[in-house]
């Protein structure tokens, strides 16, 4: 008798634990917003890829940018800045002035690497200036790329779909990638101590959205796209005539990202 | 007879292929132990880190989010020569403002200096490389005293920054100038 009652008690006290639970839960589901869906807010900008689950796409990045379109305002810089939270000194994408006096001097300077715009003329050059320019730089991700190969752990690795990354969790910050990359694109986060660069914004291009410093540039100068796709701007940029060029191309790591324009003093 | 001096006593080979193999064992064990489980699933990368990759927020967004509430300004911005510049690159990262669809903290409002710094990023006529095609350029103070203002006066004095001819049209107009080059 004492048996059942306890049975029946201890049913009571499971039942009631469910119902109450089950209230709470539900009631703190209608009061906590589970935010608009991400199509609502963010309209898709590369078609085909949000919903995609696959680890690798069927497509082929690839990165234009136009020399002689940017006006060095450093959008991208602030975009990138803020998309990651770079730490101060270290920078994912950094726009560099080039600056050719009539005696064909060379002079480069990145204050800040573009984070802050470029408001001051330099004062220290000798002769008249012949021509000014921008150039923005950010991760090639090369075809074939050194920082993989020398990487110990394989924290670094060239995903089929072209993107180069950087696992943390596995990085041991040992710097090889770092010198071995000809572009000097990567740094050593000093928080987490593991390497770090641009990534042309994986998680967003995974999402349909395009990289944020694309997103953001005023003038176009910087264009993203599949070259799978025969009717996006990069697949008829590379394919028409232009002046097109790569970065350092005797390295032979085969970037994808391009440079419209290019002048030879920066190669 | 020939002396044999060879001896039958194996057990140093046995100790030793014993410590080999258990050593090998060992570290075939620590391996599996260290190693993470998707290490090697499509390269010699941690595979789960592909998913790991694509959990990084998205903390800008596009002007297009921003116009879901702010309503008047997207007419006066979405108009007018301003509109390929980026709502985020004046005010802040969108998700600084707005986090899972509810409104967090005021981003911060550019006053005075800050906008005229904010104007001249573009628009300051001394960094040369800018072509006159793509952008409107200006030199400091020269501009103010061509267009016979005070000198301290604010580029936001005269320009409505989201749309920078939007007031200087509505003058024209009210007053029936036209535009240099304009002809009746």
């Amino acid at each position: 008798m004492i048996d059942i009652k306890k049975e029946i008690q201890k049913d009571r006290r499971a039942f009631i634990k469910n119902v109450l639970s089950g209230t709470i839960a539900g009631s703190l589901l209608m009061v906590i917003p589970a935010g608009a869906a991400l199509d609502e807010r963010l309209p898709e900008q590369l078609p085909g890829m949000r919903g995609d689950d696959s680890p690798f796409t069927e497509k082929k990045f690839a990165f234009v940018v136009d020399v002689t379109a940017c006006i060095g305002c450093g959008s991208c810089c602030v975009a990138d800045k803020n998309e990651y939270n770079v730490p101060d000194g270290n920078y994912r994408t950094w726009v560099e002035r080039y600056i050719i006096d009539d005696h064909d001097e060379v002079f480069v300077d990145s204050p800040n690497g573009g984070l802050d715009g470029y408001s001051k003329p330099r004062t220290d050059i000798p002769n008249p200036v012949r021509d000014t320019f921008f150039v923005p730089k950010l991760c090639n991700m090369c075809e074939k790329p050194s920082c993989v190969q020398v990487c110990p752990v394989g924290a670094t690795y060239k995903t089929e779909d072209g993107f180069i990354l950087v696992d943390k969790d596995r990085c041991v910050g040992c710097g090889y990638c770092i010198q071995a990359c000809p572009y000097s694109v990567r740094f050593l986060n000093p928080v987490n101590r593991t390497a770090e660069k641009c990534t042309w914004c994986y998680h967003r291009v995974r999402e349909g959205l395009l990289p944020a410093c694309v997103n953001v540039c005023p003038v176009h100068a910087r264009k993203f796209g599949d070259l799978n796709d025969k009717t996006s701007e990069v697949y008829k940029i590379l394919r028409e005539p232009h002046v097109i060029s790569v970065l350092k191309p005797g390295m032979g790591n085969q970037p994808a990202l391009h440079y419209l324009g290019l002048r030879r003093e920066v190669v | 007879m020939e002396k044999k001096y060879k001896s039958s006593y194996y057990g140093h080979v046995v100790k030793i292929a014993l410590v080999l193999i258990i050593g090998g064992v060992l570290a075939v064990m620590a391996r599996d132990k260290f190693l993470p489980e998707t290490m090697g699933q499509y390269g010699h990368y941690r595979g789960s880190d592909l998913k790991d990759q694509r959990q990084v927020a998205v903390r800008s967004h596009t002007n297009e989010s921003c116009y879901q509430c702010h309503r008047p300004i997207r007419l006066i911005h979405k108009a007018g020569v301003h509109k390929t510049v980026s709502c985020e690159f004046c005010h802040g990262p969108f998700a600084d403002h707005v986090k899972d669809g509810k409104y967090v903290a005021k981003l911060p409002v550019k006053r005075d200096m800050e906008i005229k710094t904010l104007c001249l990023r573009c628009h300051n006529k001394i960094i040369r490389a800018r072509p006159e095609e793509s952008i409107k350029v200006v030199a400091m103070p020269q501009h103010l005293e061509e267009k016979k203002v005070n000198i301290d006066h604010n580029c936001n004095q005269c320009h409505m920054v989201h749309d920078p001819i939007l007031w200087i049209k509505a003058a024209r107009e009210m007053m029936g100038l036209k535009m240099k080059g304009e002809t009746k």
